[in-house]
């Protein structure tokens, strides 16, 4: 019998980041550090939305939006699972928002002040904590 | 069906005097979803109310709810749409269960089932009478009469204020997770910004009885962005800066939240002799704030 996995994630109101975007980035998270897996099934849309008491609404646009972007697969009238990783992005795109994304940061982070050598040993303390922690 | 739009408003005027209260007010509200209504005190809100349920009658415009001139409202018409307001008005010396009695008895479409679901969240029972009950205990009787009444739309004015967390958490429960607003527009007036966040599809703004905005919450917070900037001495006039919400100078940092304002607004601040500019954006509840309190800030940027 199928059983969806417990989501183990939290959003809260009053952040930058709308409650649709937290969900989505912390869905993905859970799937970059191996929490979720291929497979495996994420609870329904009323089921997470009253865990984390939203509008059922925002849950469906999240899933929505984690479908577009190939995280989940949806089966038919089953739900929705976590999908078999494969690159989701063409090269030149991967690309390009890698170099946004650097640049971005570089720009957040050159008025801090730190040395390069700082900021990198940081990134690389979290990059590292995103490596799947498979045990079996 | 009557139209897709369970509220329309065309050029809906009331005056008080000298004062509009609406002021040639166009609303489209559609059907289904969760409508929050935001505005400052005296922006209208209980105005168009009592004008939507027929207890006030404009100075001009017309007005429409679930496509019936809100002037001449049926009891049939007005037993489609269920209301809850923050005092939780019921009369105080009846028995739970006469209300209940009354109601189903009026309610065509009444549906028990749902009575007792959401009732069962609260503490209530049957044989007690309304002024004993709690204002929390009130406030979920209120809503399940509301809602048993199976309303295509509901109108839920400040219903939460008051309440303790715990009879907050289970009136927004009810509310969001009942099979029956599946089907109906649900409109929430609210200051809570915490509560408009993670209920609303649509955020209504009004201010001086004026339509300002209609979109997503999360589109309306994009649009106001906070920028910090070494402007030197007083920095520019507030009048010249463009989209301005509000200005505060911090530690000889100026701090601007500004509305619609792409990155050519960094360029605003380095012509006004700006060395170091940063932005970021703001939460939904700064945003609204911010943008109800603009006429504060700055009284000659209308």
């Amino acid at each position: 019998m199928a059983r969806s996995k417990a989501l183990m994630i939290q959003i809260s109101t009053g952040d930058t980041r709308p409650i649709g975007r937290q969900i989505v980035d912390a869905v993905r998270m859970k799937i970059a550090t191996g929490d979720l897996e291929a497979g495996d099934q994420l609870p329904s849309v009323r089921g997470l939305a009253q865990q984390l008491m939203v509008n059922p609404n925002t849950v469906a646009k999240a899933y929505a939006e984690l479908t577009t972007e190939g995280w989940l697969d949806s089966r038919q009238g089953l739900g929705l699972y976590v999908a078999t990783l494969r690159q989701r992005l063409s090269d030149a795109e991967r690309e390009h928002r890698l170099d946004e994304a650097v640049q971005r940061f570089v720009n957040d982070v050159i008025p801090l002040d730190y040395t390069p050598k700082q900021v990198q040993e940081r990134l690389a303390v979290e990059l590292r904590a995103l490596q799947p922690r498979k045990s079996a | 069906m009557e139209g897709e739009h369970v509220i329309e408003t065309r050029a809906l005027t009331r005056r008080y005097g000298r004062k509009l209260a609406l002021d040639h007010l166009d609303l489209a509200i559609p059907r289904g979803r969760i409508h929050a209504i935001v505005g400052a005190n005296g922006a209208g809100k209980s105005t168009l109310f009592r004008i939507l349920l027929g207890f006030l009658a404009p100075t001009s415009g017309e007005s429409r709810i679930l496509g019936r001139d809100s002037q001449r409202l049926t009891p049939g018409d007005r037993g489609r749409i269920g209301f809850v307001n923050e005092e939780h008005t019921l009369p105080r010396w009846m028995r739970v269960s006469a209300v209940t009695a009354m109601q189903r008895h009026q309610y065509a479409r009444w549906n028990q089932q749902i009575f007792d679901e959401v009732v069962g969240h609260y503490h209530v029972l049957p044989e007690q009478k309304v002024s004993e009950l709690s204002r929390g205990e009130r406030a979920g009787f209120n809503l399940a009469l509301a809602l048993a009444q199976s309303p295509e739309l509901l109108v839920l004015d400040e219903p939460t204020l008051g309440l303790d967390v715990v009879a907050k958490r289970a009136f927004l429960e009810s509310l969001l997770y009942s099979n029956v607003t599946d089907q109906c527009a649900v409109i929430y007036c609210s200051h809570q910004m915490e509560e408009v966040e993670r209920v609303a599809d649509n955020l209504i703004i009004l201010e001086r009885g004026q339509l300002k905005n209609m979109s997503a919450p999360d589109e309306f917070r994009a649009r106001v962005t906070h920028w910090v900037a070494d402007v030197p001495f007083k920095g520019p006039d507030p009048r010249t800066v463009p989209g301005l919400l509000e200005v505060q100078r911090l530690d000889g940092l100026h701090h601007y939240l500004v509305l619609d304002q792409s990155a050519d607004f960094e360029a605003f601040l380095r012509a006004s002799g700006a060395k170091n500019v940063q932005s970021m954006p703001v939460t939904l509840d700064r945003a609204v704030n911010a943008f109800l309190a603009k006429n504060h800030a700055a009284p000659a940027a209308a």
